[in-house]
């Protein structure tokens, strides 16, 4: 096992303090919890619901990264276990057979009380589940099992998709979709209103709106400093602190300042030239969910001169959006955003003349907008959304950019089908295999 | 050759080859063939386009090899085997292609399709999860698209007029049907579960016009077909996603039992068995009446039906009306046992199963869960299984 | 009259022969090795030379089991999930749930007055099967028949995963290598395929009184794990073994009886006892 005290990638100072909000959120939604604040276990839902959740005082909770958290702690096993025995397939999504385990203990075994064994403060038993169509079939039918075990009113956050290269180009489309979602927002305000006993406010809505573009922006111009070569910032910061753009964790306000900071780190290391790295040697990138449990293995890496540049596209901020400031109905501002985060990629690669429709096509931007030398593709046993692409990534990315890719194999909470020595034995032989395709680039005309 | 065959005969010289045989018609009459690969699609449209829908199937005899280069285990085998099939360019004589986002597997499986195969042109349907009155509006503007693209690919659009005659054409076919399962009730029945996946395979390759005077005949001949002596024997329902080949099929019915009804998507989902008014309105905006009923009508687990968006849920009500046509289902065709089956990696069937068993505990209906590989080498290991159920359903 | 039950399973074949009371008059149990499969003839020759009959003097000759398609003189083919559920009803007639523990298969029955009315299956992996301590007893250079004693003696088992036999396997490997002692080790063995035992069944929801049967049966250490797992007792019969070829013969009897009493004439095969390949 690579030691985990090995401290070999230079970390930023200002991810500290972001970090510190993300574990203060926890906590203070775990105190929210014990005193009996409506709870809501959502999916996640790339802003759309958690904007609304936040501005009706609902603490979210997010039962996907709880069955990491209950896979880090090695209760995992205990709630797998659980849910197989009562007949679900082994097969789905490990998050939910995770969540199926857990809430057979909490609602059969324990009559709707917290489990003692449950990590980080459990899971308390929320006042709505809400669901999502987003990206994954799971993310609804989920939730809809859970009707065997808790009668929790269900919402359903359904959001088509634009699914043919013509419909993303296309404006009525896209503005199709849209009054689509508003809508189905606008009637889960109502839902809420009635649930909770209480009215929207809608001006801290809007403020919450222009405080996710806001922290957005930011987040994405940092993001555009990791361009530099040779780059000054590696996954393992971006990992650490993306709960807060992509939960929206804590005081938006309170992260807008820190991220401003991280700005100006990440900026006087690409004027200084500094690197993240002791010697970058190669560039790489990383798609999709990282190894949580085995994040000391880029450390290794890094020793090997590896500088994860980018990764995992489902976490990064889009570009900003054009004109959104212009839209008065902050729902419709935050779901043309989310439209654009879902579509801008999938134009930037055909504008490079690549027709790609699926997750692959940031990768294919970011291959050469990050000089990427290399692709690392994380395949997970029970996650299909994560690992549908990654096959046909590696061709592309091959293909159209003469990038290659090492396949490793993982699961989200069967942390042992992971091979941290297997990785490592594979490196040198990956980083001939990197050497020769930069040649090949050359030989393109490429300047990477 | 088989011009000169009807009704039964018929089926089974164009189940040698249905692909021969459609090829053959557009020989004949130009017509384009324009391939779908899931209950969703309104094949009315097609139909009014003058086109020949064709229902795409998967090949559980071919190992899947390039299909597994471009797509990890994690997706489904059926929508592996379709890739695989298209990569290997057996798609080829289609002049389109038609997927839907009915699931993660088919939506993966149809991007991935858009890199890695040119032939034949496709587009992929977009459908919502749900059905209020916004989704049925977002799906009409999906079709409206949709024709769009047929007529581009065409060059030529088509009225609605046309469409009105189509609709009258697949509402006839959907009534035909309806009287082909009836042909089941029976006891033991008329035809059997692998006759009625022939007919239906042969009659999703061909024209509606044609389909439905196979439907008349084979119903005309169905009373001396199904009076050759034949033992009496269990009467089981299949619930479940993709079942396209007999072979499964086989297998049970080889041991005594007949499949009576079934719930799957190749067969009674497409043709909303359930229904008991199964026309689409002719009247008034027809792409909204295709867009409200194939919508709602499709039975698929994909679907998400059921009390979302109220205050007090009840875990027996859902299941009432999600799956209260099952009950039907059970009573019409006396039912005794039902197979649950989904393929391995299929998310929408495998979270659905255990509410389904729930509902037909809760109805005291037996039942066993079967999940194969979409190959047919999975299936014998299935033979031990499907005996013993039927076992406890008999008096051993 | 006399009846005859044919268990052709991937580990052993066994065949039991019972007259009109119920009771044995002669049993065989031989493995099923490579050579074996071709010769279930021979094997039931010994089981009618023990008995000191002939095979026309055996009314009725039920097969089951992998093998159970090809024995030309079976007179029909039940599965073994029945037949396992009958002879295991006909010892011990309390019994609600019972567990075969096969070489290469785990079963579970729900039973209902003598009868199967539910099932449940894993022939997929060896995890929870008999398979699994073979693999552990070939890395640790054991007996199988010790394994069971040895994992008694442990005072601080080992926690093992349960999951997969080749992960655990490696588990084993490090805790070897760690000098962990070797009963501790083998305890959490036997404590990883009981839950793995008892995870499949509790989809049939195990309701006593519970019988386990099948070779693993023997193995006294998973017996124990199991009973320490449920909370419950488990009965094991004195020959785990034949339940399946038992319950077999009782089903021939059952038929026979039934079509007597029904006036109904009685079918049996072809009988031919010659040497035949099984497949499977």
């Amino acid at each position: 096992m690579s030691g985990e005290r090995k401290r070999v990638i230079r970390r930023l100072e200002s991810i500290k303090p972001l970090r510190a909000i993300i574990d203060k959120s926890y906590n203070e939604s775990i105190e929210a919890m014990r005193r009996g604040k409506p709870v809501a276990w959502c999916m996640l839902n790339w802003w759309i619901g958690d904007v609304i959740l936040k501005a009706i005082d609902v603490v979210p909770i997010y039962p996907e990264n709880y069955g990491a958290v209950c896979a880090a702690f090695g209760v995992a096993e205990k709630y797998l276990s659980l849910s197989d025995s009562d007949g679900i397939p082994s097969h789905l999504c490990g998050y939910s057979r995770n969540c199926f385990g857990y809430v057979i203990r909490m609602m059969r075994e324990l009559k709707g009380e917290i489990p003692p064994e449950a990590p980080m403060g459990g899971m308390a038993k929320p006042v709505l589940l809400l669901a999502s169509s987003t990206i994954c079939d799971p993310r609804y039918k989920w939730f809809q099992l859970l009707g065997r075990y808790m009668d929790t009113p269900i919402w359903i956050l359904d959001t088509p998709m634009p699914s043919t290269i013509d419909h993303v180009m296309d404006e009525n489309y896209v503005n199709c979709l849209v009054r689509f979602v508003v809508k189905n927002l606008r009637e889960f305000i109502s839902f809420l209103e009635g649930l909770l006993g209480k009215k929207m406010d809608w001006n801290r809505l809007d403020e919450l709106v222009n405080a996710t573009l806001e922290l957005h922006r930011i987040c994405f111009e940092v993001n555009e400093l990791r361009k530099a070569v040779p780059c000054p910032m590696h996954s393992r910061d971006y990992w650490s602190v993306m709960p807060s753009v992509l939960f929206l964790l804590g005081d938006p306000k309170e992260s807008i300042k820190l991220y401003q900071n991280l700005y100006k780190e990440v900026k006087y290391r690409v004027d200084n030239g500094i690197c993240s790295v002791p010697e970058e040697k190669y560039r790489l990138m990383f798609s999709e969910l990282p190894p949580w449990h085995s994040l000391a293995l880029f450390e290794d890496l890094a020793e090997r001169g590896w500088n994860f540049v980018i990764e995992s596209w489902g976490y990064h901020p889009p570009k900003p959006a054009e004109n959104l400031e212009k839209i008065e109905d902050p729902l419709e501002r935050i779901v043309r955003y989310f439209y654009h985060f879902f579509t801008h990629y999938v134009r930037e690669s055909v504008k490079m003349g690549v027709n790609c429709i699926s997750i692959s096509a940031p990768f294919i931007v970011w291959a050469k907008e990050y000089k990427v030398d290399g692709a690392m593709l994380h395949s997970l046993l029970t996650c299909r959304s994560a690992t549908s692409h990654l096959y046909e990534m590696g061709e592309m990315l091959m293909r159209v950019w003469r990038v290659p890719s090492l396949a490793v194999e993982g699961d989200i909470v069967d942390y042992r089908v992971f091979s941290v020595d297997d990785v490592l034995r594979r490196a040198e032989a990956f980083e001939e295999t990197m050497q020769y395709y930069r040649k090949e680039r050359k030989k393109m005309g490429l300047d990477w | 050759m088989s011009e000169n065959m009807k009704g039964f005969k018929f089926v089974d010289e164009v189940y040698k080859d249905p692909i021969r045989k459609v090829k053959e018609l557009r020989g004949k009459t130009g017509r384009k063939i324009i391939g779908y690969i899931c209950a969703y699609p309104p094949l009315e449209i097609l139909t009014a386009a003058d086109t020949i829908p064709f229902r795409v199937f998967g090949d559980v005899n071919e190992p899947i090899t390039e299909g597994n280069r471009i797509l990890p285990p994690v997706i489904c085998s059926y929508v592996r085997s379709i890739v695989d099939l298209g990569m290997k360019g057996r798609f080829d004589f289609l002049d389109g292609l038609i997927w839907s986002h009915s699931c993660d597997c088919m939506h993966k499986g149809g991007f991935v399709y858009t890199s890695c195969v040119s032939k034949p042109v496709h587009y992929i349907l977009e459908i919502p999860t749900t059905t209020s009155e916004e989704a049925i509006n977002f799906f009409k503007y999906e079709l409206m698209e949709f024709k769009g693209w047929l007529e581009k690919l065409l060059g030529r659009e088509f009225s609605m007029d046309c469409l009105k005659e189509a609709i009258e054409k697949h509402n006839r076919q959907r009534e035909l049907v309806k009287r082909l399962y009836d042909l089941k009730r029976e006891d033991p029945p008329l035809i059997t579960g692998t006759d009625t996946l022939k007919i239906i395979s042969v009659i999703e390759a061909l024209p509606v016009e044609e389909g439905n005077r196979i439907l008349e005949e084979v119903l005309e001949e169905a009373e001396e077909y199904g009076s050759r002596p034949k033992k009496r024997g269990a009467r089981l329902m299949i619930w479940g996603s993709i079942i396209d080949s007999p072979a499964l099929l086989q297998i049970i019915e080889e041991n005594g039992a007949y499949v009576v009804v079934d719930d799957t998507c190749v067969c009674s989902r497409q043709f909303w068995l359930h229904s008991n008014n199964p026309h689409v309105k002719t009247t008034g905006d027809l792409m909204e009446n295709l867009a409200k009923r194939y919508l709602i009508e499709v039975k698929c687990p994909r679907l998400y039906i059921g009390s979302y968006g109220t205050l007090k849920k009840d875990y027996k009500r859902d299941l009432e009306e999600r799956f209260g046509y099952l009950k039907d289902y059970i009573s019409k065709w006396k039912v005794d046992g039902v197979i649950l089956h989904s393929l391995r990696c299929c998310d929408v069937h495998g979270y659905e199963v255990p509410q389904v068993k729930d509902y037909l505990d809760m109805l005291g209906i037996p039942s066993i869960y079967i999940e194969p590989e979409y190959d047919a080498k999975t299936l014998p290991p299935l033979k031990t299984r499907i005996q013993a159920f039927l076992e406890t359903l008999s008096q051993l | 009259m006399y009846f005859a039950g044919v268990d052709i399973g991937s580990t052993f074949t066994k065949i039991v022969i019972i007259d009109s009371k119920g009771d044995i008059i002669s049993k065989v149990i031989v493995p099923t090795r490579a050579e074996q499969r071709k010769l279930a003839n021979k094997i039931m020759i010994e089981a009618l030379n023990q008995a000191n009959l002939s095979l026309n003097e055996i009314n009725y000759i039920i097969a089951t089991g992998y093998g159970r398609f090809n024995v030309p003189f079976a007179d029909r083919q039940i599965s073994e999930l029945t037949c396992h559920a009958k002879g295991v009803s006909a010892l011990f007639p309390s019994v609600r749930t019972a567990i075969d523990i096969g070489g290469q298969d785990l079963k579970g029955l729900k039973i209902k007055d003598g009868k199967l009315v539910n099932f449940i299956m894993n022939d997929k992996c060896a995890a929870g099967t008999g398979r699994f301590l073979e693999v552990m007893a070939d890395l640790l250079n054991l007996s199988l028949k010790d394994l069971g004693e040895i994992s008694l003696k442990s005072k601080r088992k080992v926690e093992i995963s349960s999951k997969c036999t080749i992960f655990a396997r490696h588990e084993v490997m490090e805790k070897i290598s760690e000098n962990v002692p070797i009963e501790d080790v083998i305890a959490g063995l036997h404590y990883a395929i009981a839950d793995r035992i008892v995870r499949l069944v509790s989809q049939i929801s195990i309701e006593p009184d519970i019988v386990v049967t099948g070779g693993v049966a023997k193995n006294i250490g998973v017996v124990k794990a199991i009973e320490d797992l449920l909370g419950y007792k488990v009965l094991v019969p004195e020959d785990p073994l034949i339940t399946g070829a038992l319950g077999a013969a009782i089903i021939g009897k059952n038929i026979v009886e039934g079509a007597l009493s029904r006036g109904e004439e009685i079918r049996v095969g072809c009988r031919r006892l010659e040497e035949v390949e099984l497949y499977w």
